[in-house]
């Protein structure tokens, strides 16, 4: 290398990323196995080892728009071939949380949904933000007669705060994807050879079949696990329109008969969360290592949705069940779960959603993505 | 204070540190007893082509060794035996030792009669299965002690007895049986040595599944005049000369997978083994993938002299991928070329593993009890008094610093004599 190069070691960052993840970056010697039996790293400037050095020296302002920590797609080939341990696979996992926690405003919501050390108080707020809205309006205690949720949290009241703050959320999250893509193109070069909407609809029409994913093939049912998770929220996404449809136009309110197909479509997409988010673990729990990795960024998450996935069905059984003692808190519980998933989504494992979309258009906008 | 003439220190493994250790100590004026697993002395590098870095044959100092050992009445050596068991303390050890039936005694002339009418052929385990001998047979050209043996897996026994109708000297004796012997010794040395790491364990560095990786020892093999090609360095699958060639570093070393450390030898072997290949083909080309070169001390200096060869080339980066081209047997080998910040897939005739040294305890335990530390090597720290271990037994070394090592654990196998300690 001929040209002189200052490098600028951010130490915060390092102890940073060692915390929300990407503990074991020191151990990394450099040997570079990683890059050859990851099956997406290609030919020209391979990934992840130089990530690991990039990371073990704290460059910070290269790694957040370094486009490769989202081609990784977490197989975790590169952490089983280590020869000292170093897990590349989390340690760009941790790299990812860092970007989003970096581009994602506002700054401090980042800070609280990322770091793993908070998920206490991000998981308070919306608990709190219930209670004082249902003391306020006279609704925090257990209603009489059948268990119908709305006697207990209007539908109005619910419709309108997260309307509100999803809406807020998504507003943020498109800032903070033009953010990271300001910074990536900036620091990576704009010689594009294909045109931005044209990559991103292949992107997309790759991902629906989860078609990269299917290159791990050591770890095969990460793919199938993503799957489930996937389409379990798609569905449930689809769930909570029809519902809002059903609601307003054929006043038809809750609770729906079970025999309902709407009702039927809503516990299918709540079992495929609930498995895939199961196989998520077991896959991790296999995976050596895992008690390293339970404080990270994307353990927490897991968990979350794990717990999102069984209040709610807890939700529907005990209501089914008419123990309206029980009924009515976990339903509370269970809108916590909801509100950490999709309010925080900007800042939160899934916002990674937007961010490796873009990354990915941008590998095929420049010619590096390999097929 | 003089050492009585009847103290015995008690060698376990005649390799080179072995060998050493009873000598050093026998030359001091106790007896010395080597008891050695195989059927010769010489262990490992008995199996050598040369010596790095002077690359001078090590056979003329093993032979050197091997006539210290036969005009010294103090020494004796079994071979094809195991200590079975170790008792009492420093001072007053009693040993038993296992010994095999060789089936030949020491009428043996090596003439070689017996292994014309032989019919049964084995794998050669001292060219690591490279080619075979038959069920009678000398461990290699210049085994010592040069008396055949045999293999008594394969011999068909009494059924058959065609060596024992060719021997004129009425040296093969197939109703021999194995014997216990216990021996009275005043303190102990471990030189139980290394066996070569497993290579079929790095699965994606295809040994044995593909034909045209071998691993450096084998390619010691290949090398030697006494080898299965004898000294000819052509591939397994084809029997075509190599003149293209990689060497894979750090094949099972420094990996938590595999060997938890750095072997110490393999880079000086290596580069040693190019010296070989590009001394014997000289239009060959070699390329040595690697994490980082260790060539500590005067090491530099072969280093620097390998590196000035312009047809051998070092690429920075650890290779993790190997496969093979079914038409033409060549190994494809992926690595990143660190330096260029690509991944590369080179064609290659041979591949050479530098596999590391893995010890006797890890591979197949170690008789008495002794502590060993986590990757198999014995500690000082947790013997007994009077016993005491060297060379590859305690860490990975190479022959040079085998031998100091055992030289300091003679004087302290003396120390232990005169003080009784």
């Amino acid at each position: 290398m001929s040209e002189e190069r200052v490098l600028s070691p951010d130490i915060q960052f390092i102890k940073e990323l060692r915390a929300v993840g990407g503990e074991t970056v020191k151990k990394c010697y450099q040997c570079a196995t990683c890059g050859v039996v990851c099956p997406m790293a290609g030919d020209e400037r391979p990934f992840p080892r130089k990530e690991m050095i990039m990371g073990q020296l704290g460059l910070k302002d290269q790694l957040i728009v370094d486009p490769d920590i989202w081609y990784c797609h977490n197989c975790n080939d590169c952490s089983k071939y280590c020869p000292r341990g170093a897990r590349p696979g989390d340690v760009l996992g941790a790299l990812r949380a860092k970007s989003i926690q970096e581009f994602a405003i506002p700054k401090f919501m980042g800070q609280i949904v990322t770091n793993p050390k908070m998920t206490i108080v991000a998981l308070a707020i919306p608990l709190v933000i219930f209670l004082v809205l249902l003391g306020l309006t006279g609704h925090l205690r257990i209603p009489e007669g059948e268990i119908v949720y709305s006697k207990f949290f209007p539908i109005p009241y619910i419709e309108i705060l997260f309307m509100s703050l999803v809406g807020l959320a998504g507003i943020a999250y498109i800032v903070s994807l033009k953010r990271f893509w300001d910074g990536i193109t900036a620091a990576n070069g704009k010689n594009y050879i294909k045109r931005f909407d044209d990559a991103l609809l292949e992107t997309i029409l790759e991902f629906l079949p989860h078609r990269k994913f299917t290159k791990c093939e050591t770890n095969a049912d990460r793919k199938n696990a993503h799957f489930l998770v996937f389409y379990g929220f798609v569905g449930l996404f689809i769930t909570t329109l029809w519902i809002t449809f059903y609601y307003y136009v054929f006043k038809i309110h809750s609770p729906i008969a079970l025999s309902d197909p709407m009702k039927w479509f809503a516990n299918i997409s709540a079992l495929s969360l609930l498995v895939g988010i199961l196989m998520v673990i077991s896959n991790r729990a296999k995976d050596k290592g895992v008690n390293s990795k339970t404080s990270s960024f994307d353990m927490t998450f897991i968990v979350i949705v794990l717990l999102l996935a069984i209040t709610g069905i807890l939700t529907e059984l005990i209501r089914l069940m008419g123990i309206a003692g029980l009924a009515y808190p976990m339903y509370l519980i269970h809108l916590t779960f909801v509100f950490y998933t999709i309010v925080y989504f900007p800042y939160s494992k899934l916002a990674h959603m937007g961010y490796r979309a873009l990354a990915i258009t941008y590998a095929k906008m420049t010619g590096r993505d390999i097929e | 204070m003089a050492i009585a003439p009847d103290k015995t220190v008690l060698v376990i493994g005649g390799g080179i540190s072995g060998i050493t250790a009873a000598l050093e100590t026998a030359e001091a004026g106790t007896k010395a007893v080597i008891v050695e697993r195989n059927p010769y002395l010489g262990g490992r590098v008995a199996q050598l082509y040369r010596y790095f870095p002077k690359l001078c044959p090590p056979y003329c100092g093993l032979e050197l060794n091997f006539r210290r050992i036969k005009e010294n009445p103090s020494i004796s050596y079994y071979t094809m035996a195991e200590v079975e068991d170790i008792s009492g303390s420093a001072g007053d050890f009693t040993v038993r030792v296992r010994q095999k039936a060789r089936y030949v005694n020491e009428k043996c002339t090596a003439c070689g009669a017996c292994v014309e009418a032989c019919p049964v052929e084995r794998p050669n385990d001292f060219n690591f299965g490279m080619d075979t001998t038959k069920a009678i047979y000398l461990p290699h050209d210049l085994a010592f002690p040069m008396r055949y043996v045999v293999d008594s897996n394969h011999c068909k026994g009494k059924s058959c007895g065609k060596c024992v109708e060719a021997c004129k000297y009425g040296a093969i004796d197939l109703d021999m049986q194995d014997k216990t012997v216990e021996i009275k010794a005043g303190a102990i040395v471990y030189a139980t040595g290394w066996n070569p790491y497993d290579a079929t364990r790095m699965d994606n560095l295809s040994f044995g599944r593909v034909k045209n990786v071998i691993t450096n020892m084998m390619m010691e093999r290949l090398s030697a005049q006494n080898g299965p090609t004898g000294g000819k360095i052509i591939r397994p699958s084809d029997g075509k000369e190599v003149q293209n060639i990689a060497f894979v570093q750090c094949a099972g070393s420094r990996d938590e997978n595999h060997l938890n450390y750095c072997s110490a030898i393999c880079c000086m072997a290596s580069m040693k083994q190019a010296t070989y290949i590009r001394e014997k083909n000289p239009d060959s080309r070699v390329t040595i993938f690697y994490i980082d070169l260790r060539t500590p001390g005067k090491y530099e200096d072969f280093y620097r002299k390998v590196q000035a060869d312009e047809n051998i080339r070092f690429v920075k980066g650890k290779v993790a991928k190997i496969e093979e081209d079914p038409e033409t047997g060549n190994v494809l080998v992926t690595a990143e070329d660190v330096a260029n910040l690509k991944k590369i897939t080179e064609e290659f005739e041979m591949v050479v593993l530098a596999t590391g040294m893995e010890p006797q305890a890890r591979s197949q335990g170690l008789p008495g009890n002794v502590n060993t530390e986590e990757n198999g090597f014995i500690m000082a720290d947790g013997l007994p008094s009077g016993i005491f271990a060297t060379g590859v037994a305690t860490r990975p070394l190479d022959v040079n610093t085998s031998n100091q090592d055992a030289t300091a654990k003679a004087i302290k196998c003396l120390q232990t004599l005169v003080g009784g300690r």
